[in-house]
């Protein structure tokens, strides 16, 4: 079981008159969710809200043991039971945004990022769509789980010539996002965590403005609590162009087989003076 | 009213006064308002609109693209000082001394995040520059790199790292069970990360990268060595 402290702050920023961003901390499952919606009127608040409600009630069915849920079809064989829910959850609110945006006129076009975070028993697990940010940093380094659905950098991994001539015209333009076709490619990767260790997910009204080294130096420096805080604050006094939603999660604990080991050691020991 | 510098490398050639509520054409062809009778410009290759205050320049789906401050634009709010590029010429953007100059517009819708729809986007980044239109457009066509396990000893053959999370350890559920007093019922885990490949360990004795123990996890490398128990294996990316 892994123990986590976890604190997440959304605001409206300097510029927009809404905040189209939402979020989800929830400390029993060890899921946690930043979405950041994007459509004229209220429909990106709406694509946002459907987009973690979705992920948290789909979820949320696997948490009960006495009953036997039917998992979704195409399961991916690469991955874990988990990351194969945590995917599905994502193809749901994908398909739930997708078919109110078809249905209503004032919705259109409407959609979203996601990211979103799992806590395993033993390991983490990382989903998204879009250009929202998960940064995992361990001991002295920060490293972005999340792969950035921006033209910019697939172009920058394919071309980084080319992507430099397209960095102004195409620096919030989405390769996809959660709602706007029918299907959805989000990606994933799982991987074990440690004691000590920290996450932030975030919308991009951060990530704009604030460095990841810098998003390192905060999360070392302060608590989950302040460090979220301050970083909403530096978005802020730097523009606040844009909505900005911060997560910062820190493992406070991991009960794996090893700690179980060194438990009936010490027990051991203890018996034997 | 702002005027436009036409320069060739450090030569002026002419300059031009933007008027409100009147549009200038940019090109080859003489029926332009500034014409540059250069190879490397389209015959029609981009106009600039007064709107409202400000003036808006844009590419005319030219085949070598406008810049403005050595970056491609297909439309760009003029600001003082602002260099546009067109072939090898380039016009000058300002505003004379004393004259109002109106708010920055533009980046501010800029800012606005928006999804792009697929066909678009490549029809775009091959319009965009043609000479690299071969190029894959994005990174799946690309194919990334694999990573593989290749026995050197207590094993064979070579296994591909097909899961997220590959186990490697004593029991029968892993992905390569590995034999060995000490070794962990999951030994070691490798994580495909957007950044690379991560081996790290789970229980039992630590494993060995290039002969130094692993207490928690390192990023591997092409050709590095990996000891779990009695096998031995080499890390490649292919």
């Amino acid at each position: 079981m892994v123990v986590v402290e976890s604190t997440g702050i959304s605001d409206v920023g300097r510029k927009r008159k809404k905040n189209e961003d939402s979020f989800y901390i929830d400390n029993s499952m060890n899921l946690f969710v930043v979405a950041d919606g994007m459509g004229g009127h209220n429909a990106g608040e709406v694509a946002s809200t459907i987009v973690v409600e979705t992920v948290r009630d789909y979820m949320n069915r696997f948490t009960d043991n006495n009953i036997e849920i039917e998992e979704l079809e195409d399961s991916d064989t690469s991955l874990s039971k988990e990351a194969n829910r945590l995917i599905s959850s994502i193809h749901l609110a994908n398909k739930g945004v997708y078919s109110l945006s078809k249905s209503n006129e004032s919705y259109e076009n409407m959609g979203s990022t996601v990211s979103a975070v799992l806590f395993t028993k033993e390991n983490l697990i990382a989903a998204n769509v879009g250009d929202s940010p998960i940064y995992l940093i361990h001991n002295d380094s920060v490293e972005l789980l999340s792969v950035p659905h921006t033209v910019l950098a697939e172009q920058m991994a394919v071309n980084p010539q080319r992507a430099k001539m397209l960095e102004h015209h195409f620096k919030h333009m989405l390769t996809q996002a959660v709602g706007i076709e029918e299907t959805v490619k989000p990606d994933i990767c799982e991987t074990p965590i440690y004691k000590g260790d920290v996450l932030v997910l975030s919308s991009d009204g951060l990530s704009d403005y604030v460095s990841p080294e810098e998003i390192l130096d905060t999360v070392r420096r302060e608590h989950p609590q302040k460090a979220c805080r301050a970083l909403v604050d530096l978005a802020n006094e730097r523009g606040g162009n844009d909505n900005i939603t911060v997560i910062v999660l820190k493992v406070k604990d991991k009960k794996n087989r090893n700690g179980l080991l060194k438990g009936l050691i010490t027990k051991l020991i203890n018996i034997l003076k | 009213m702002p005027t436009l510098t036409l320069k060739f490398k450090d030569n002026v050639i002419s300059e031009y006064v933007l008027e409100k509520e009147k549009s200038l054409n940019i090109g080859r062809r003489e029926d332009n308002n500034i014409v540059i009778d250069n190879l490397a410009v389209s015959g029609h290759h981009a106009k600039i609109d007064s709107v409202g205050e400000g003036f808006l320049l844009t590419d005319l789906q030219s085949k070598n693209g406008s810049f403005v401050n050595e970056q491609y634009i297909s439309s760009h709010w003029l600001q003082q000082g602002d260099i546009i590029t067109i072939g090898k010429h380039n016009l000058v953007f300002k505003y004379r001394e004393n004259e109002a100059k109106p708010e920055a517009t533009g980046p501010e819708d800029m800012d606005q995040t928006m999804v792009m729809d697929t066909d678009a986007y490549k029809t775009m980044l091959a319009k965009s520059t043609p000479n690299v239109a071969d190029l894959p457009a994005s990174k799946t066509q690309a194919g990334e790199p694999a990573g593989i396990l290749s026995f050197i000893s207590g094993g064979t053959g070579e296994i591909e790292i097909s899961k997220k999370l590959f186990k490697i350890g004593k029991a029968s559920t892993n992905d390569i069970v590995v034999s060995g007093f000490m070794v962990g019922q999951v030994s070691t885990t490798i994580s495909k990360r957007p950044s690379g490949y991560f081996l790290s360990h789970e229980g039992g004795s630590k494993p060995k990268v290039n002969g130094n123990s692993v207490s928690e996890s390192v990023k591997l490398k092409d050709f590095d060595v990996i000891e779990i128990g009695s096998a031995k294996m080499k890390f490649l990316l292919k």
